[in-house]
């Protein structure tokens, strides 16, 4: 029996391990990838300052640190379902049934799907699986290729694939379809995109920031966007444009691209072939909560947050006793937010064992205020609304615990 | 039209999805059954947000608090042997 | 072999290979590296078709590379169902692609296909109906 059970040895499972440990309470974290770090192994992206934000080195500090504490932490292993005891969890796994008084889901989260056709083609993959076999894995994906879907995410993606030196073609928006509407339609994408304008060497970007003050000028930021694009890096992202079909027989061998309007239309007669031998799917990230869901956890659906989330509060507990969260599965923001989230649930969770509690909660304070803070200084932001999000999961708690 | 597959495991395809919606006026559960989009070998882990945008857009009604089908465990496929061993503990 | 690693990174420097690994593929002889999963080890050496869908035959590779998705699933050393993104690569694997099943089922061409799905079945009855003849 533990005190804490990790289900993610990502940066909030494993800064919620390190917090616990500092505790002295009995912690397992597992996953079910072969190696602790999660979605952090794949990051590299350059700070405003200059500095590289190196996911496999900041995993490293976190292993490290996890390590000197004496942490369990075992990969390879995946939970497939969790039931509640008389004295806390039982998760079945592949491993067999681990038990703990307490237990925190940090599974982060999952890509979802921009379906067009021809996207079950091998050669297709999701913008993540791309960003893992380049910056982990050390594969080029492919020779030349195209990104499908433009935001935060695969911006940041398409860079570090350029770097890596692999030969994207451009960015451009997936066709209209009731399943994609979200991400073809030039409109949202332009409203979002502008939210990592600063990362952008690009004035192209910057200007269109000045029209984002009503929606009838957004609606004019779209209608001027440049034909041939802006780019970043050197790479054309296409506002303007839209993949209609991956086109191959064995594998990809060619996308079929059209111009559209500033309401995603397919203007006709301006389709073209692009030679590419690799496509990346970017559709978003939503929050990866299945664990949460079999055990029982209310969720709400915020937009802001990326979809539907386990309801917690603000020190990471769900209504559950003893089931606490952290990290992407509580809403889709950077990987550092998502540190400070697993201190954080941490020390709750020491809280729940009781002792020295004076000290606990200064640190519990601190560990908040951190979270906030951390939230306000984001580079990369991937809602807005991240905060009002946030203050709405808050009352949904209170709503629901205190009825 | 080119054929949109929505459902990779069960190769369900977006028309067939919106047609069962627009003709049933029915429930993400109602669609998994009469499509099977949902119910291959994922678990429904990679068509459920596509699947979900579809009802959003068809049924023109926000998502509601709860998750629109059911998360049913396991979560991941397990053989009948592993359930079925002793040692597992 | 191999000619698809990313050997030199301008931030993360120089891949450093610890160690060769020999596995086979469909009978063929690869090698990969130390820390290689299944499915890095053979997109590196360009093999992107890791399975064909079971009733289809249309093929497939790796999708969302975390275990989600299940479209990388081989046979590794007889155990069928084993995601190719989530396995490390150990010496000596025999991994098999996935192959397309028997669908007894499933009538040939220039036959009413079987309905599938409940949906495809009031399709053909109601189809049967409107060709009855009024009696």
């Amino acid at each position: 029996m533990y005190d804490v059970l990790i289900i993610g040895a990502g940066p909030a499972g494993l800064s919620a391990a390190i917090a616990a440990r500092e505790w002295n309470l009995n912690v397992l974290v597992i996953d079910e990838f072969l190696k602790p770090g999660g979605r952090l192994l794949g990051q590299l992206h350059q700070e405003p300052d200059g500095k590289w934000w190196n996911g496999i080195e900041e995993s490293k500090i976190l292993l490290e640190k996890a390590k000197e504490l004496n942490t369990d932490i075992r990969c390879g292993i995946s939970a497939h379902t969790i039931e509640k005891t008389d004295h806390g969890f039982s998760v079945y796994t592949n491993e067999g049934i681990l038990e703990a008084e307490n237990l925190l889901i940090a599974t982060g989260a999952a890509e979802s799907p921009a379906p067009i056709p021809g996207w079950t083609l091998p050669g297709v993959m999701s913008i993540g699986a791309a960003q893992v076999m380049t910056n982990v894995h050390r594969v080029r994906v492919g020779k030349k290729g195209i990104v499908v879907g433009v935001n935060v995410l695969s911006v940041a993606i398409a860079r570090e694939m350029q770097l890596a030196g692999i030969d994207l073609e451009c960015m451009a928006l997936p066709a209209i379809n009731s399943a994609t509407e979200s991400h073809g339609s030039p409109k949202k994408v332009m409203k979002a995109l502008l939210r990592i304008a600063h990362l952008a060497p690009s004035t192209a970007i910057r200007f269109g920031s000045r029209f984002m003050k009503g929606d009838g000028t957004k609606a004019l930021a779209v209608k001027f966007f440049p034909k041939s694009g802006v780019k970043m890096w050197g790479m054309p992202i296409h506002l303007r444009k839209a993949v209609t079909r991956i086109n191959g027989t064995n594998q990809v061998e060619s996308v079929t691209i059209c111009d559209i309007t500033a309401d995603g239309e397919i203007i006709p007669g301006s389709e073209r072939n692009i030679e590419v031998d690799f496509v990346c799917i970017a559709g978003g990230l939503y929050p990866l909560a299945e664990l949460a869901a079999v055990i029982g956890c209310p969720f709400q659906y915020i937009e802001e947050l990326g979809g539907h989330v386990p309801v917690h509060n603000e020190q990471m507990e769900t209504p559950l006793e003893g089931l606490f969260v952290a990290g992407n599965i509580t809403g889709i923001e950077s990987a550092k937010v998502a540190r400070a989230q697993g201190t954080l649930a941490g020390l709750s969770i020491a809280k729940r064992k009781g002792q020295n509690l004076a000290k606990l909660e200064n640190q519990i304070q601190q560990a908040k205020m951190n979270v906030r803070t951390i939230r306000e200084n984001a580079t990369i932001q991937f809602h807005p609304g991240i905060e009002k999000g946030r203050s709405r999961m808050e009352e949904a708690y209170y709503d629901i615990v205190h009825g | 039209m080119d054929r949109i597959v929505i459902c990779r495991c069960e190769e369900v395809d977006l028309e067939e999805i919106e047609q069962t919606l627009i003709n049933y006026q029915c429930s993400m559960r109602e669609i998994k059954l009469r499509t099977r989009a949902g119910m291959g070998y994922c678990g429904g882990r990679t068509c459920r947000p596509a699947l979900n945008a579809i009802l959003e857009k068809v049924s023109g009604e926000k998502q509601p608090h709860q998750i629109p089908l059911k998360v049913q465990p396991p979560v991941r496929p397990v053989s009948l042997g592993r359930i079925g061993e002793t040692n597992y503990e | 072999m191999n000619s698809h690693r990313i050997l030199d990174h301008p931030v993360l420097g120089k891949l450093t290979i610890e160690k060769e690994i020999p596995f086979t593929f469909d009978g063929k002889k690869y090698t990969g590296y130390e820390g290689d999963t299944i499915a890095s080890a053979l997109l590196a050496q360009g093999i992107r078709t890791l399975r064909v869908h079971e009733e289809s035959g249309s093929p497939r590779g790796i999708y969302c590379n975390i275990g989600h998705c299940f479209e990388c699933r081989v046979t590794v050393d007889g155990t069928p169902g084993i995601r190719a993104c989530l396995t490390e690569l150990n010496p000596d694997m025999i991994i098999e692609s996935g192959k397309q099943q028997f669908s007894p089922f499933k009538s040939t061409e220039n036959q009413d296909d079987l309905p599938r799905t409940y949906a495809e079945f009031e399709k053909q009855l109601k189809g049967e109906k409107e060709d009855e003849p009024d009696v």
